[in-house]
Formats: structure tokens, sequence, C-alpha cells
């Protein structure tokens, strides 16, 4: 055991002097170096591993590479966010590892050098189904949580927008409507995820739920949160008022800092299939008309966060054809998902590209899953089955996972 | 133009086409005589066209072939083998879970391979001896018979199929259903195997009508 953990840290030395490129004295170095690592195989297992958890620490070098979420970071960062069949992969290898991709550096690398002074930048993942945005997303979440931002994940925009069992006529506004279960699902995951953020955070206004119920000026958004799981039917209500709030305080807590009266609040709003809020609904009013995605009490507060009049974060988020509402399959462009209205609400935003794998990150995933004694059938393990399987998948993630699963 | 769908009606003339690619790869000198003159017959006949389902990739399985025709109901061929591949998935998400979280010595043990697991199940699913009515003055006995290669797998796998489809709970699954049923048959255990045994006890128990058997 012992020995297999030396040649670990060799191989750190090993990869990280190969990046310096230094000069004869360091060559000598990597052979002695190299000379006492294990064999072709533990060098085939860095090749599609990486033992750097920490995403802010990831970079050029770790493209095409797998990196483990640490199980405590899982719990607290992704209780609802990961897509199924990952985490069904994750739940059978016993392990959750994330392939390090060009979208995701590129994000993190930008989300480094905010500015929290200026308006919240938006960051659109956009391409074909199946190639990787929510993972690449999930990648981004996970620095962000590891940075200490709050992180407002909303896993799936378009499951707010149909199959809504109830659907309550709004307290407040006459014109919306309510969806309970949903917000109160939202709420509890949101307390999962920032339980350490709640209890500093303090509200500027004092919000009356009914005749009887109120939440005071001053007091926490822990209790808030509360308010919302407790009562059910004010759920919605709350999810508003709790996006009001940070988007209040995203930008007051700098002014704080300025004052010298400690960290700044980070606020990053992550939303999945950003195009559900500017589409269509399948829900019906109880009259059978149709109803437009404005009048969800939920979209209409999360329409107000997604636009880039706050400072003190970011928004990411990405498009999604595969929930989509009366949207035809071959449509992956922002311009075609997003529709006009959407279009003009997101507009100014950064484009993020997400493409099939490439050649290298193909290689690493084939490695990974025959690792990982997936690929099971002799034929996949021989250079024409991975040639067949590269011709059928179009490597293409997705489809290759699918493709694996069977064989 | 007719578009014939079942019991395509080619004319007897036709021969069958070789999809195994190995098949092609033999040079004339490792060839028996009948296989030299079916060679030579196949240059001058004309061959029927390939069926959809058969490929000539390392991937493609004859049994796996035959079980998906025999679960197919009503023409169904992508339900069938959609649900044969997500019988292949449960079955190896079960068994790599158990090999990841086992120790040392019993990864040793443990089978990931879905086909392998499959072939397995289906060898020991064969009965090796079967009844046959057959009736002397008046009255129909049940008699011990050989069975052929064919028959055995056929019956192997029609009572998988029929153990699936009426014996489980109706609300599960039948990709989930044949993953259990194919994972006990595979060590030996479960009603398919029950069934087996059955029948080879009911042929030893009348083994005195062995001599009605005139072939």
């Amino acid at each position: 055991m012992s020995l297999h953990r030396i040649s670990l840290r060799l191989r750190r030395v090993a990869t990280q002097a190969r990046q310096l490129h230094v000069s004869g004295g360091g060559h000598q170095q990597l052979e002695a170096v190299a000379v006492e690592t294990s064999p072709a195989a533990a060098r085939e297992l860095s090749f599609f591993r990486t033992t750097e958890t920490d995403p802010a620490c990831h970079g050029e070098v770790h493209l095409g590479q797998y990196y483990t979420l640490p199980p405590a970071h899982l719990r607290n960062a992704f209780p609802h966010g990961l897509p199924y069949r990952f985490q069904l992969q994750m739940k059978t290898f016993n392990e959750s590892c994330v392939m390090v991709r060009q979208p995701a550096l590129d994000i993190i690398s930008h989300l480094k050098k905010t500015d929290f002074t200026k308006p919240a930048i938006r960051y659109l993942l956009y391409g074909l189904g199946g190639s990787g945005k929510t993972m690449s997303l999930c990648h981004s979440v996970h620095y962000c949580y590891t940075q200490g931002w709050l992180i407002l994940h909303i896993p799936d925009a378009h499951l707010w927008v149909k199959n809504c069992k109830e659907l309550l006529p709004s307290s407040s506004r006459p014109t919306r409507f309510d969806q309970p279960v949903e917000a109160s699902h939202w709420l509890k995951n949101f307390k999962t995820t920032n339980e350490a953020f709640l209890p500093k955070l303090k509200t500027t206004q004092r919000y009356v739920w009914t005749k009887r119920e109120s939440t005071e000026e001053g007091s926490t958004l822990a209790e808030l949160v509360e308010q919302g799981l407790t009562r059910v039917r004010s759920s919605s209500d709350v999810v508003g008022a709790l996006l009001r709030e940070l988007r209040m305080q995203a930008g007051a807590s700098l002014e704080e800092e300025e004052e010298g009266q400690g960290g700044a609040l980070k606020v990053a709003v992550v939303v999945d299939g950003i195009n559900a809020l500017w589409g269509r609904t399948t829900l019906k009013k109880e009259d059978r008309s149709a109803l437009v995605p404005e009048e969800l009490t939920l979209i209409h507060n999360l329409r107000k966060m997604v636009k880039n009049d706050w400072r003190g974060g970011a928004i990411i988020s990405s498009l999604s054809q595969t929930g989509a509402l009366y949207s035809p399959k071959h449509h992956y462009l922002p311009q075609e998902l997003l529709g006009e209205e959407g279009f003009d609400s997101m507009d100014p935003f950064v484009p993020v590209p997400v493409s099939n794998y490439s050649e290298k990150e193909f290689e690493s995933c084939y490695l990974y899953y025959t690792d990982r004694n997936w690929l099971q059938h002799p034929h996949s393990r021989t250079e024409e089955g991975k040639r067949e399987l590269v011709f059928l998948s179009n490597r293409n993630p997705t489809v290759f996972e699918r493709l694996c699963a069977s064989l | 133009m007719l578009t014939l769908v079942r019991w395509s009606r080619y004319n007897p003339y036709y021969l069958d086409p070789e999809t195994n690619r190995d098949a092609y790869t033999k040079p004339d000198t490792e060839l028996t005589p009948e296989q030299i003159e079916e060679r030579e017959l196949k240059k001058v006949r004309p061959i029927k066209a390939a069926v959809a389902a058969v490929s000539s990739s390392g991937f493609n399985d004859p049994l796996m072939n035959k079980f998906i025709n025999m679960m197919m109901q009503e023409g169904k061929k992508i339900l069938a083998r959609d649900i044969m591949n997500q019988t292949l998935e449960s079955i190896k998400r079960k068994q790599v879970e158990k090999y990841h979280k086992a120790g040392q010595k019993a990864k040793m043990e443990i089978e990931c391979n879905p086909h392998a697991i499959f072939h397995q199940a289906m060898e020991n699913c064969k009965p090796v001896i079967g009844l046959a009515s057959i009736q002397r003055g008046g009255k129909s006995y049940q008699v011990p018979i050989p069975l052929t290669d064919e028959r055995r797998r056929f019956l192997a796998m029609k009572w998988m199929i029929a153990e699936c489809r009426d014996n489980k709970h109706r609300r599960t699954h039948m990709y989930e259903k044949l993953s259990q049923e194919l994972l006990s048959a595979f060590s030996n255990e479960g009603n398919v195997i029950k069934k087996k045994h059955e029948l080879h006890k009911m042929a030893e128990a009348n083994r005195a009508y062995a001599h009605y058997r005139w072939w």
C-alpha cells in the first residue's frame, strides 16, 4: 500500500516536472523519477485521472482527465444538480469522477477574474444534445462551492413549466399562479447547499404572508426559509422574497467590505435549461386556457434574478432541448431555443460552446470505463471494437455512455 | 412490386448469406471438402439479402438475436432489443457495484460480463432429457426422449421468458425481472432451474416407459 502511495506522489512530481520544461539538470531528474515509478499501467492511469480535486487549480494540463468529487462536497453542493445517468454511474462505480473539459475551464477562468463591482455577467452553455453542458455546469458549481460563493442552483427550469399537479392562485397577486410543491422542494435543497450563509444574512423588509403570519425586518434568511418549508402554501412567495433579498445584499455586502466589515457575499445563479423561462408551458388554467410562463411566480422571480441589473456575482446557465416544450429536436443554438424575447432579455451574454469529445477526451473516457470494469465485452477492448464505438457514437458523450452500458 | 413482410418468399435456389467475418479469412487449404464445395456453389448461385438485425461486427451474438426474437411481440423488434440492452445494463450495474465494494479476494469470484452471465445462465437452464407424449393401447404415456441441441436451447429460452412474464409482480419492468432471473440461473437457483429439475425428475420417474420410444 505504501509503495503505491509513493509512486502516486512521484507521478505527480513527474507530471509537474514535465510541465515546467526545465533545462538539462531537470531532465536528468525527470528520468531518475521515471525509473522509480511503476511500469506502463501506472503511467496510463495518470493519463486519464488527476489527483487535483480543487477546481480552482484545474488548468490546461488537466484537460481530458477525470478528477474525483469529494463525498462531503457532493452531499452539500449537489443535493439535486447532477444528471440521472451520472447519479447511476456514481452508485455503480462507488466514486464520482468528472472530466475536466474546455468549456468548464473557460467559465472558471472568467469567474476567477470577476469584478464584483460591475453588473453580473451571464454565461450561456450551448451545444448539441448530450455533449456535456450540464456536467460542465456542475463543474463550475463545484468551483463556486469551493470558493465559498452562495449557490442558487435550479437543476432544471423545464420541471417548473410542465407536469405541475397543484397549481394555486397566488395569495399576493391576483393574476399569478403558485407552485407549492416545486418551490418547497427547491427551498429544501437550497437550505442543504447554503447552510453556512443563511444565519448570517438578514432581511431588509417586513414580509406579510397571511393575516397572522409575517416575517419581521432584520430576521435571518434561515427563518425565512423555515417559513417557506413549514407553510407550503406561501413557499413560492418565500422564494421570491429570498431572491429579492439576495439580489439586494449581493451588492450591499460589497459596501460593507469597503468599510472593512469582512467577506463579500458572492452569489452564483446557476440555471439549467434556461430556455424554459421564455418558452411556453403545458400547464392550463381552470378555464383551460394556456398559461404563459410570466404568470407563474417562480418563473417571474427567476427572470428578475437572471437580469444583469445587480452586482456581486455571476449567472451561469445552459440551454437544453431535451426537456424543452414545443421546440424541434434539431434546435440547439441560443437564438433558436431562447426565442426572440428570451434572446433580447439574455443579451448581452458570454456564449460557451460545448462540443462532442475530442480524440484525447474520448481516449480518456474509454480508458476510464475500462479501468472501472465497465467495458466488459471482449470485442470492445480490441482496436477494431474501439473504432466501431467511435463510429456509432460520433464521440458524443451521452450516446457513448448508453452504448457502453450494454456492452 | 410486392414487398413481403413475414415469411419471406425467396426462391429455394437462393442461398443464405454468411455474416461471420472470420469465415472469409480462412485460406482454401484449411477447409474440408464439403466447405470447398459450398464455396464453389456460392460463386454460381444467387444469395439472399442479409437480415437487418444481423451484423458482421464482433458485437453480434446469435444466441442473443434468438432470445430477442423470442421476446418480440407483434413485430416490435426495437422494443425487444431495448429490453435486452436494459437487462444487460442492469445485470452489469449490479455486478460492477458488488465488485467495487468487495474485498481483494472476493473480486476474483465476481463475474461482471453480462454476456458471459447470459450464456452461462442459458447453459444452466437447458434440460438434458425431455418428455414426449406417446399413445399405446388407448392410453398416452409421458416417455423420456433425448432432445436435440436446438430444442434444448429453445426450451431454456421459452421457460425464461414465460417465467418472467407470468410469475413475477405485475408492476416490475421486464428488464428488472429478466435480470433477477438470469442472475439466479447463473448461480443455479431460481424458478427456471427448478422447472428444469422437475422435468428431469419426471423423466427419471417414467424411465420404465423408455422402451415405448421407437426412434
